[in-house]
């Protein structure tokens, strides 16, 4: 499955149109998990040992290609100091999907990204798609969070997990896929429930609604 | 220290560093700090030792292939090139020198460890200074290097062994001096057997005797003055705990010196000129260490084939394949000849400017500061001018504040920042009384910060920067325990380290006296008000300054939360790579705490039609990633608008200037309504000063019947029930109220509204943006206020012609 650099949606000649839906995904956790790491292997291949710590937010988008839909996702990376906890709500607010990411080798980005689900499924939109990411797997040596005990809480609560590396690209594309599989791409299941999107009053990050 | 005119004046030398092998990795995940990261953040503090025995640093140079290249000072020649013996009173001077030098360095905790004939340097009036007496300590000792330090026959046998701490340069300094009387020692012989010789010498009872019959000199040895021979004696003791010390040997050395050294004056003209300005001006004359370097052989260009390695092994360590010597003895020598060309027809009156005379005027200053910055000629004129000022300095504070206006030299960019911003006194005892390494909750997100803090900067990426920066930001917060830490503070904290890494405690006292004056408030751990006041001051100079451009963002729900916070926050340290944050920083700290909002306009305006042309996301993700951003342009274009603006317009409540209570200047507005306003408030006495100024435009959107009883001289009257808000073009106003607009547009005037009740003059002035016209503000209390302070200001208006509204 392959992603898309230029972010317009890939048409085969001849084949038939594919629908085009676009979906907002935030990404949560503590500082320093790998947040903008993640986003930067995604949206552009590439890593930096030296990647520079997100104060307020950055936004970027990528586009993905299904079977019969191009998704596209408008991704809000956010800050992970707790200070800043209080303009997380901007962000998710309205969001489709979020990735809650913690760093395997440290019990304590864990906890805090378990408080994210926790919060998200208080506050954000009820249908929103969560995925739970244990970076920096290619430190595997000094692994903090067993794969199993997390794996156990995301079954719990509904979750997509993965363990992914944004040094090694491990899972990186893949946990964005998921995403985009479990993500309702169907008019029909439209309104804010579903995958369209709807902006409620004083959502600041705002653009064009989903499907097309 | 004698310089002769044409002769050489520094010099250069080259080593190569410890390469890791492979791809390590440290305990947090990151790659390992490169050695010769590491090796120029320890050599920083050996830029700044001055002493008359040891040669000055000037500069290390980390180049390709973890090569390091040390610029120094050089006089004379070496001990080793002396062919003649020196007389026992000449050793004695020689020794004498030696062992100030030394016994500075070991002071300031420095060992030399690498002590030998060919880097003690006498020029020829005798003078003696210590060449390259840092690797020692560059290297952390020897930690950093692929090579054994210090040449053998002056290792101490401690050393030899492995152990050994500063006395064995003692024991260095006697083998030295005993040279000097005897000659050479262990010539013709490898490494190996010197070594063994050394160590043989343990049982020995007499030392310096032993090693005289060793080479048959022990007759000549017993010629040497019994005192010299007990200061020598007292060096090679066997164990370091009986050698002498520095500061007893030069007690004792001062006692038998008896040379009278010639006065050598200071040279006047180029040569007077401290020795890092020189070095910093031949470079800008187009001098090059490394080009030198390569014409002596001392870098030599291999095609890469030849320097691959042989084998690679699976830890990544490689066999084979090294190309040339991992440190060279040479040394490369370099003259002055190109600068003194470059500035051969300066007056030598220029040399010596006087404090009050008439400030020149250079045909450089209308350049761009980048190239200024480069100019050889204007950098001389610049560093001497200021290098005096900050001799004067604090009584020549205003002077120093006059000319950083203009530009700041690099050179010296560290003092006049520490000068702008008002430090002085014993700002060393006030930093070394503050705890800086009991560990807080807060560590571990500075922890994880520091490593991300422009670590493309090698001083910022070594092991030093990162401890300094980690100490440097715990101090702050202990001293401020009103704020807390966010993060940005780290990026905030970057600029001041990097010009004063060498001086810790000042780098401290430039933050703590910066973040008043431009950052109030900021780190409080609620300091949501101050933000939103500050995001809200900006989205208002914006429409006050780009009208087209603040319309097109309000409408597509664009708000400076979603990308400013950073920019302010961190006072665009966050944004911005350090080379273009000092010259924002220059412009602020001389311009103060308003300039901020207007270069966060000046960014938007150099982004403009990108932004016009774009949508929410296409705007979003410009953001995210910065394009290219004029500084020099984005400088000059907010200080523009920053001095044309009425200076109560940016007014904000969150700063640390007192307020004045008086209803002329009064404009405070509860914050909902501050963030209702797209345009902002012009207090009473700003108005009234634009008034006699003939700076503005006035609109009454008055009732006629009100404005024909009694209005402000020279104003026009627009009723606001007649005006059609949706329209959007000025024609519809009337002509009379277009051209006066059209007018006030051309002439850069200010567009007020006064009105009788707020919220029209808020909805009349959203029009105007809206239209298009920029510099437009409200009125603050409307023709009330105006009329119950400034009386005079009003007339009444001759009666209509009926038919031109
Ligand atoms: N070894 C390893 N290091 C990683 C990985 N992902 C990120 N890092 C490193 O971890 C550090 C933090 O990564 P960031 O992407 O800046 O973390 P963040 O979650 O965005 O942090 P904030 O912006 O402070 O919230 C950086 O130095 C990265 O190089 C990974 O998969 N493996
Ligand atoms: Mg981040």
């Amino acid at each position: 499955m392959a992603t898309n650099r230029s972010g317009t949606a890939q048409r085969p000649n001849g084949a038939p149109q594919t629908k085009v839906c676009q979906f907002k995904l935030v990404l949560l956790g503590e500082s320093a998990v790998g947040k903008s790491s993640l986003v930067l292997r995604f949206v552009k291949g590439q890593f930096h040992e030296y990647q520079e710590s997100t104060i307020g937010a950055a936004f970027l988008t990528q586009t993905v290609c299904l079977d019969d839909t191009t998704v596209k996702f408008e991704i809000w990376d956010t800050a992970g100091q707790e200070r800043y906890h209080s303009l997380a709500p901007m962000y998710y607010r309205g969001a489709q999907a979020a990735i809650v990411v913690y760093d395997i080798t440290n019990q304590d980005t864990f906890g805090r990204a378990k408080n994210w689900v926790k919060e998200l499924q208080r506050q954000a939109s009820p249908s929103i798609v969560i995925a739970l990411a244990g970076n920096k797997s290619d430190l595997a040596a000094k692994r903090m969070v067993e794969f199993e005990e997390a794996q156990a809480y995301a079954d719990e609560n509904g979750l997509l997990f993965m363990e992914t590396s944004a040094k090694t690209a491990m899972n990186v594309n893949d946990i964005f896929l998921a995403i985009a599989n479990k993500l309702p791409k169907s008019e029909s299941a439209g309104g804010a429930a579903a995958g369209g999107r709807r902006l409620a009053d004083g959502d600041a990050p705002r653009s064009s609604s989903c499907c097309k | 220290m004698g310089v002769d005119e044409d002769g050489y004046i520094f010099a250069a030398c080259t080593f190569f560093a410890k390469n890791h092998p492979g791809e390590m990795c440290g305990s947090n995940g990151l790659p390992l700090t490169p050695s010769s990261v590491t090796i120029l953040g320890q050599a920083q503090r050996l830029l700044h030792l001055e002493h008359p025995n040891l040669c000055t640093y000037l500069d290390v140079i980390r180049c390709k292939h973890e090569r390091i290249i040390v610029v120094s000072e050089v006089i004379g020649k070496s001990l080793n090139d002396f062919k003649s013996k020196f007389s026992f009173d000449q050793i004695m001077n020689i020794g004498l020198q030696v062992a100030n030098g030394l016994n500075f360095l070991h002071k300031q905790d420095i060992m030399h460890r690498t002590l030998s004939d060919d880097n003690i340097l006498i020029d020829n009036y005798g003078y003696v200074k210590l060449f390259n007496y840092g690797m020692h300590y560059m290297t952390k000792g020897g930690n950093e290097i692929p090579f054994p330090l210090g040449l053998p026959r002056y290792l101490s046998p401690e050393i030899i062994l492995g152990g050994g701490g500063p006395s064995a340069d003692v024991w260095s300094f006697g083998i030295i001096l005993l040279e000097l009387c005897i000659g050479k020692l262990w010539q013709n012989l490898r490494p190996g057997p010197i070594l063994r010789r050394i160590l043989t010498l343990v049982h020995a009872g007499n030392t310096a005797e032993r090693i005289a019959r060793e080479h048959d000199h022990y007759d000549a040895y017993k010629q040497v003055p019994e005192t010299l021979r007990n200061i020598i004696e007292k060096c090679l003791k066997i164990y370091p705990s009986g050698r002498a010390t520095f500061s007893e040997l030069v007690h004792d050395l001062s006692a038998l010196d008896s040379k009278q050294m010639v006065e050598v004056k200071r040279p006047q003209g180029l040569l007077g000129c401290k020795l890092q300005v020189l070095y910093h001006l031949w470079q800008l004359a187009g001098g090059d260490i490394q080009s030198e370097l390569k014409k002596n052989c001392l870098i030599k260009n291999s095609p890469p084939i030849l320097s691959m390695p042989i084998a690679i092994l699976l830890d990544g360590s490689t066999i084979g394949g090294k190309t040339g010597a991992l440190f060279d003895r040479r040394i490369a020598m370099y003259s002055l000849k190109l600068l003194k060309q470059r500035l051969s027809h300066i007056s030598p009156h220029d040399f010596y400017p006087l404090m009050h005379e008439r400030k020149k005027e250079y045909d450089a200053v209308t350049l761009p500061k980048i190239i200024r910055e480069r100019d050889t000629e204007y950098q001389f004129y610049r560093l001497l001018w200021f290098n005096r000022l900050l001799h004067g300095y604090p009584h020549t504070a205003s002077y120093i504040r006059a000319e950083a206006e203009i530009d700041i030299p690099p050179l010296v960019r560290g003092d006049v920042w520490a000068a702008l911003l008002g430090i002085s006194g014993d700002i060393e005892d006030q930093y070394e009384r503050i705890d800086k390494e009991t560990p807080t909750p807060t560590d571990r997100q500075i922890d994880v910060d520091i490593p991300r803090c422009h670590q493309y900067c090698w001083l910022l990426s070594g092991e030093r920067g990162h401890r300094m920066l980690k100490r440097l930001l715990k101090a702050w917060l202990l001293t401020n325990p009103q704020y807390v830490y966010w993060q940005g503070l780290d990026s905030l904290t970057a600029p001041f380290l990097y010009l004063n890494f060498c001086n810790e405690a000042r780098a401290f006292a430039c933050m703590q006296a910066f973040v008043p004056k431009f950052l109030h408030k900021f780190f409080l751990k609620d300091n949501s008000s101050v933000i939103k006041e500050y995001l809200a001051k900006f989205w208002q100079m914006t429409a006050f300054h780009e009208p087209e451009l603040a319309t097109h963002l309000h409408e597509i729900h664009f708000v400076p939360e979603l990308f400013a916070i950073p920019w302010f926050l961190t006072m665009f340290s966050h944004v911005f790579p350090l080379h273009k944050i000092v010259h924002l920083w220059d412009a602020l700290l001389v311009e103060g705490p308003s300039l901020p909002l207007f270069m966060g306009v000046g960014i938007l305006r150099q982004l403009r039609d990108t932004l016009l042309s774009s949508g929410f996301n296409e705007c979003i993700l410009l953001f995210s990633d910065l394009p290219e951003i004029d500084i020099g342009e984005c400088v000059k274009e907010s200080i523009i608008m920053c001095r044309s603006s009425p200076r109560s317009i940016s007014y904000r409540r969150f700063t640390k200037e007192t307020i004045s209570k008086d209803p002329m200047d009064l404009i405070e507005v509860p914050m909902d309504v501050l963030f209702s306003e797209i345009c902002p408030r012009i207090s009473l006495s700003d108005f009234f000063s634009l008034m006699c100024q003939e700076k503005c435009c006035v609109i009454d959107i008055r009732s006629n019947l009100l404005f024909d009883k009694s209005c402000i001289d020279g104003s026009i009257n627009v009723p606001y029930s007649g005006v059609h808000l949706a329209q959007r073009e000025l024609r519809a106003l009337g002509l009379r109220p277009q051209r006066a607009i059209a007018d006030a547009v051309r002439l850069n005037k200010n567009v007020v509204i006064a009105s009788a009740e707020h919220e029209t003059a808020q909805l009349f002035s959203d029009y105007l943006v809206k239209c298009c016209v920029p510099r437009v503000c409200i009125l603050h209390g409307g023709i009330q206020a105006l009329h119950a302070n400034v009386p005079s200001l009003f007339t009444v208006p001759p009666p209509r012609n009926n038919g031109n509204k």
